[in-house]
């Protein structure tokens, strides 16, 4: 490689390198200042110095860190939120599972069909999809007022289904469905039959070739579909929001909070600073985990 | 070969979530022809959300508002993404992946609420300039990888032959490998062009006076006034994308895969 | 194709470029559509309303360089602070003809002496809706805030009562039921304000400051802690849907907030001569009346009764009688430090 041809390369990667130096890197760097911040009177940020008897002093403090686990609550929440993005990634991966075995294993010219109609409702907007929940899970909406019978008959108390953790979860599960579906079936579609059918034929019946073929090699691609449904379904706040009243909340809410109504942007920048933590580990687990996963999926 | 085809139990499965996937927007159309503004039962039918909707002119300047900011981050995000793209697939710059898809990997809100920060501390007032700005930056790692896995897939011979007969290294770019990554191309600024139109979460952040979205405007809609004409946009929303994709995979069926 | 979509977005362009545009920043159904079509008409521009529910959720955006409304309703308190930061501009009060309706009582107060910044707009009090067959049918008594915050009432309703998603009405209905002042600042009674809420958030359905007009109309909820032109919007709604049942309101007889809504107009306003010319085809009597006649607000303008339906002048959670009056208080703006608490003891709410 002659100079030229390096001098070119970094000159294609200086704009978008400095594009998101400026519009990710350097916001990311003042969340980070803005944690160990005053909030300002009226909202923003205190000034980060101050001049007494024309002596310069810095104005930052550990207050906002040290409120995180002042009580447990913040600790609390973040379980409460990380659960919810587990359970979440839990049953997306078992509803997702059947469906896209199904079309990896229907005739080449029906999959992109098949795989189509996955995608197609989420062209439609993400708002759109959770109106929609919003209309079902209505007090006076026939699921509800459906269920409710049946609960009368058995004796039990009326449920609710708006306004509550279930309500928050469903609409999880289905805002993110396609994101297991798709790297599940591009790792489903790549098995090779014929070693479910060497296997049927020294005498393994339905489920152990399921379980000793299929499921072990299925593995990279529940990892990849498991953080693409984990990462988005824990910072969400238009769910909880919407459908989860006072006790669905996740910490996605609790930062817009401190942004857009309490003005406490230092503590707002904390949460949000624990929540990129978070997801900073889990990208690396991921990329480790890809990594020797498709290892195995390679033996 | 028992295992090339999908067994009962799988099959029936594989119904119910589809039920699942359309069920709820099936109430949403469905509903946008009910005769009450409560929109709690089913009264009886009606075209009357629509003809509202044509005359709501909140609902036309903001779909006007999404559609211009749309367009122009999809440039902007295409020309930086490839270039982005190309610069990774060469692999001098050991960090520029993280940099590029780190807007990806991250939640949205994260990036919203980081870019209201920055926008307010530096004194850039919210509006149409603000949202672009922010939707460029996590446009720019999709087009990147749909470039990068076209790029994958190239034969690099044709451009070193290119090389060896004379081709100065911007003929070899203009006249091979940019026809080539034409598609990837194509792919990645209709990405960015849907993630663009369709986000909430970072517009919510970075909107200012003036600016509102077809999704700020839906998200106000469904939290303050719940009429059916919220239905009536949603179902008209999902006719224009439907139609979209259909145009989209008679052009070039290849795109969509992607 | 590409001409076609060429064309496609000059079009839609220019409804993004609208010429003349008043750009307005309101509590959520505040205004009446009517009105705002005559406005239309009158000024030959048009009417880009956006919406808040919450004098916080108003101030943060306010503040976050969301400046160039050209009018905007704060609240009295919010007036306070908004002239102590310089945000706003003084009214020229030759372009204001119509500023001698307004009710003298309303007029001058201490959070904007001789109204250089502001003038009344309409005024609500935060009070309790409710459906009157369900309510009637338990025997439980509307007009004491015990029926939002203490459990043995509230097991009767659990899951059917709505509260607002707004500290200052939410932390004054607490300290209001406990006997204390709306603006009282002791942490202590913050605190067992705090503890108030606690114990009977698990029984609410939801925080909820923008629709519970609707979930009330609808019979989702059967009660809800909100703003007394709200309850009256859904009373009519629930009145004209032919519901199997009537919503009322009552004030709690413990006290409530009294806020007056004012109309201001920002420093970097766009178009401050449009802010004007809204600002005095409000006070109008006529129009200032369809405040109160569809909206269902207070009247703070003296020249509008006569265009106001007596049935509307008698409801005394609209227009309280002085011994009610007596019993209300506004919010009073509050300093960093006890807003900083505030917030602190509200996020712990939503939290736990």
């Amino acid at each position: 490689m002659n100079r030229a041809e390096r001098l070119r390369n970094h000159l294609m990667a200086l704009p978008p390198a400095l594009y998101l130096l400026l519009f990710f890197a350097v916001p990311s760097v003042m969340m980070l200042f803005a944690s160990f911040r005053y909030p300002g009177e009226y909202g923003g940020l205190a000034p980060w110095y101050y001049i007494e008897d024309g002596q310069l002093s810095l104005d930052f403090t550990l207050e906002n860190w040290l409120r995180l686990f002042e009580s447990g609550i913040y600790l609390g929440l973040l379980f409460k939120s990380l659960g919810y993005a587990l359970l979440t990634t839990l049953i997306c991966t078992i509803m997702a599972y059947p469906l896209a075995l199904m079309i990896a294993r229907s005739q080449k010219r029906f999959r992109d069909l098949l795989l189509l109609l996955v995608i197609l409702p989420f062209w439609s907007n993400f708002l759109v999809r959770i109106y929609a929940w919003m209309i079902i899970f209505s007090p006076q909406g026939a699921l509800t007022i459906g269920l409710n019978h049946v609960t009368g008959a058995l004796g039990l108390e009326p449920i609710s289904l708006m306004f509550s953790s279930t309500a928050v979860i469903t609409c999880l599960v289905y805002v993110h469905l396609p994101f297991m579906i798709l790297p599940l079936y591009a790792n489903l579609e790549k098995h090779d039959n014929r070693l479910l059918d060497a296997a049927q034929d020294l005498g393994a019946n339905r489920f152990q070739c399921f379980w000793l073929i299929t499921w072990p090699q299925s593995l990279p691609g529940i990892y990849a579909g498991a953080i693409l449904v984990f990462i988005p379904s824990l910072g969400i706040f238009a769910i909880p929001d919407l459908l989860g009243g006072t006790n669905g909340i996740m910490i996605g809410n609790v930062i817009k909070q401190q942004f857009v109504e309490s003005r406490d942007w230092p503590f707002g920048s904390v949460l949000s600073l624990v929540l990129t933590g978070i997801t900073l580990l889990l990208v690396l687990l991921a990329a480790k985990l890809g990594k020797t996963g498709g290892a195995n999926s390679g033996t | 070969m028992v295992h090339n085809r999908p067994s009962k139990t799988l099959v029936s499965a594989g119904v119910l979530v589809y039920l699942f996937l359309y069920i709820p927007l099936a109430v949403v159309v469905i509903f946008s022809f009910n005769d009450s503004k409560l929109n709690a039962e089913w009264v009886g039918f009606t075209w009357k959300w629509y003809e509202k909707l044509i005359h709501n002119e909140n609902i036309l300047r903001a779909a006007g508002n999404s559609l211009i900011i749309a367009i122009i981050s999809a440039a902007m995000a295409t020309v930086l993404g490839t270039l982005a793209g190309l610069a990774i697939h060469r692999g001098r710059q050991k960090w520029l992946p993280a940099l590029v898809l780190g807007p990806i990997a991250m939640p949205d809100i994260l990036i919203g609420v980081s870019l209201l920060l920055m926008f307010i501390l530096l004194n850039v007032s919210l509006g149409s300039v603000s949202i672009i700005l922010a939707h460029v930056s996590f446009c720019i790692g999709f087009v990147a990888l749909a470039v990068q896995s076209r790029l994958a897939g190239m034969d690099q011979s044709l451009i070193e032959a290119a090389r060896d007969l004379g081709a100065s290294p911007w003929q070899s770019f203009r006249l091979i490998s940019l026809p080539l990554l034409m598609p990837g191309i194509i792919a990645g600024a209709l990405m960015a062009f849907t993630l663009s139109i369709d986000d909430f979460v970072i517009t919510f952040f970075t909107a200012g006076v003036g600016s509102s979205t077809l999704p700020l405007e839906i998200y106000s809609m469904v939290k303050i006034a719940v009429t059916p004409e919220v239905n009536a946009v949603s179902t008209l929303l999902m006719l224009v994308t439907l139609t979209l994709i259909t145009v989209l995979s008679k052009i070039s069926p290849t795109v969509l895969r992607q | 194709m590409k001409k076609l979509l060429c064309c496609f977005v000059l079009c839609l362009s220019q409804f993004a470029m609208a010429e003349k545009a008043l750009h307005l920043f309101n509590w959520n159904d505040y205004i009446a559509e009517d009105t705002v079509t005559r406005f239309e008409a009158l000024c030959d521009c048009k009417v880009v309303q956006d919406y808040f529910s919450a004098t916080e959720e108003m101030m943060a955006k306010l503040l976050a360089g969301g400046g160039d409304y050209d009018v905007v309703i704060p609240t009295q308190n919010a007036v306070e602070a908004l002239v102590k930061q310089g945000f706003l501009m003084p009214l020229d009060k030759s372009k204001l003809s119509n500023i001698g309706n307004s009710a003298a009582g309303y007029m001058n107060k201490a959070y904007d002496p001789g109204n250089v910044y502001s003038l009344p707009y309409a005024f609500t009090t935060t009070l309790i809706g409710y459906n009157e067959n369900k309510i009637a049918e338990l025997g439980i008594d509307p007009a004491d805030w015990s029926i939002i915050f203490d459990p043995a009432v509230l097991t009767k309703i659990k899951g059917k009562v709505t509260v607002m998603d707004d500290v200052e009405e939410l932390f004054g209905a607490a300290l209001k039921y406990l006997g204390y002042s709306i603006n009282d600042t002791d942490e202590k009674h913050l605190k067992e304000a705090q503890a108030v809420i606690l114990k009977a958030k698990p029984y609410w359905a939801a925080f909820n400051s923008s629709s519970y007009i609707k979930e009330l109309t609808v019979g989702n909820i059967w009660v809800a802690h909100g703003y007394s032109s709200d309850m009256f919007q859904a009373r009519a709604d629930a009145a004209e849907a032919k519901r199997d049942f009537t919503v009322n309101f009552v004030l709690p007889k413990q006290g409530a907030v009294l806020a007056l809504d004012n109309m201001v107009i920002p420093k970097k306003a766009r178009s401050p001569e449009l802010a004007h010319m809204f600002i005095n085809f409000m006070m109008d009597p006529q129009n200032a009346a369809e405040l109160t006649t569809i909206v269902g607000t207070g009247n703070p303008n003296a020249a509008a009764t006569p265009f106001i339906d007596e049935d509307i002048l008698k409801i005394t959670a609209i227009f309280p009688t002085p011994e009610l009056q007596a019993k209300l208080e506004t919010v009073a703006a509050r300093n960093a430090k006890e807003r900083r608490l505030a917030n602190k003891l509200w996020t712990e709410i939503k939290v736990r």
